[in-house]
């Protein structure tokens, strides 16, 4: 598989305020990465431009192997092989099926195909018995659950997740990243994860990045950045100290 | 007291004998505003969407102008119909004044201001997310703005219902462009006026208990429809 990103001086501002410069960004695929940073570093604008959910201002972006150009037809194409998973997860009003299956319906994929994909999903995320229920009505876990099983009907090649689990409880939380490590080793689907959570990157990330003022000040396997950070700042981050 | 309770007996009785006149002045009631509901509809609820998901210069100013002409007085509204349809106006060649195609037009000014401003303010209403989730799972462009139009549903219909109450219950503009032309152009609104007038408040009131009544049922209507699309919409508990 192509590498599903590359960037190179990507930079994005918000009025005059750069809030994220990345110089060169190389991403393979198959592996789970996780972004750590304070808040406000930029994580969840990162995540966003490699969704292509937003425009960077300058530098380029390669994503699954095609320079970005913002084109109509191309951007469908790419986000057609992702999705996204995020904190607080909105769901369509409707069923819990009405939501699983969107993504397929508007790839108008059979109603056939959709039934028994939105079944299997719903069985394998412990949803089945809530296949009619409206999804508005859905605890926090119940949410995430539902919007992870939404998010892996499309069969995405990456899945982008925005702190996935900050609004759930500990044993909700365990069976998202049950599953998510699941589906990075069983479809070898590249994950790439915004958390608050230090303890859930080191469980799940083979690879971190971490981010300071919007840029990526270090950078290596999961175990070494927790074990031996090189930069001071990611040291007292991860210390749980305020990083200046 | 005495008049509303002969009027409400009177009311019934009209209905219950299918009386030809006040058929003729319901149906054409329901015709002409509904007619204009329609065509109010096609032009305010894309308008409103398109305002209220683009972005462009002067699009508050125009938002603004929506706004105000949602108030729009009838009898305004009636008379720059009028002027525009009299034979020396510039539509004037077409002879539509003092036909039911006048009152729909001076309907469809009143309605369309209303439905392309509630549209818009519904669909301003969602948040950003809406349109994201439906990107991120592979939605274009065009499913994802029928996604955010699903989405503001409620408030599209709740534009509806609040513009169909404003031209069935109209009666200013009517008057000016229809002229209340007995078996032509009178409508119920008109009739009310025009027994009014003469003294006969008894039957006044029982042609508006007809209006109320067709009120009553096309919002019932709406409601029960309402009731199949939203099945899944829940009333805030406020304990």
């Amino acid at each position: 598989m192509k590498t599903p990103f590359k960037l190179h001086n990507v930079i994005k501002r918000y009025g005059e305020r750069e809030v994220l410069h990345i110089d060169q960004l190389s991403i393979p695929a198959g592996k789970i990465y996780t972004i750590l940073g304070p808040n406000g570093s930029g994580k969840s604008t990162l995540l966003r431009i490699m969704a292509l959910l937003l425009v960077n201002d300058e530098g380029e972006l390669e994503v699954l192997g095609e320079k970005v150009t913002w084109e109509k037809r191309q951007l469908l194409r790419l986000r057609r092989q992702m999705s996204m998973v995020t904190q607080t997860s909105f769901m369509f009003q409707g069923s819990v099926y009405y939501n699983v299956a969107y993504g397929m319906r508007v790839r108008k994929t059979s109603s056939r195909k959709i039934r028994s994909r939105v079944g299997e999903l719903l069985e394998m995320v412990g949803m089945a018995a809530y296949r009619d229920a409206d999804a508005r009505t859905l605890s926090g876990g119940e949410r995430q659950k539902v919007a992870l099983a939404r998010a892996l009907a499309v069969n995405p090649r990456v899945l982008f997740l925005d702190e996935p689990t900050s609004n759930i409880d500990v044993a909700s939380a365990a069976e998202i990243e049950k599953y998510i490590r699941h589906i990075n080793q069983e479809q070898q689907t590249t994950i790439i994860m915004v958390t608050h959570n230090l303890f859930q990157a080191r469980r799940l990330a083979d690879e971190v990045f971490f981010i300071h003022e919007g840029r990526i000040i270090e950078k290596g396997p999961g175990e070494l950045i927790f074990t031996q950070p090189r930069d001071e700042r990611t040291a007292a981050f991860l210390r749980g100290e305020t990083v200046f | 007291m005495e008049i509303i309770v002969q009027g409400l007996k009177e009311g019934f009785l009209l209905i219950w004998q299918g009386d030809a006149e006040i058929v003729n002045v319901t149906l054409l009631s329901l015709q002409v505003s509904l007619t204009a509901l329609v065509i109010a509809a096609l032009i305010g609820i894309p308008l409103g969407a398109a305002l209220a998901l683009r972005n462009f210069r002067g699009k508050h100013i125009i938002l603004n102008t929506i706004y105000t002409l949602m108030g729009l007085p009838p009898v305004l509204a009636g008379l720059l119909v009028y002027l525009l349809l009299t034979s020396r106006g510039p539509l004037g060649q077409y002879e539509l004044l003092f036909t039911p195609a006048a009152m729909v037009i001076a309907q469809v000014l009143l309605a369309a201001p209303i439905v392309c401003g509630l549209t818009a303010r519904a669909v301003m209403a969602l948040s950003q997310e809406v349109y994201d989730t439906a990107a991120t799972l592979g939605a274009s462009r065009r499913q994802a703005t029928l996604t955010i139009m699903r989405e503001a549903r409620m408030g599209i219909v709740a534009a509806l219902t609040t513009a169909l109450g404003r031209v069935i219950a109209e009666v200013g503009a009517v008057m000016l462009v229809g002229g209340n032309i007995r078996w032509h152009t009178r409508v119920l609104t008109t009739s009310i006026v025009l027994e009014t007038r003469m003294g006969n408040f008894s039957t006044a009131i029982a042609i508006g208990i007809i209006l109320l009544v067709i009120s009553f049922a096309i919002n019932l209507l709406i409601l029960a429809l309402e009731k199949r699309t939203f099945r899944y919409e829940n009333t805030i508990q406020i304990t």
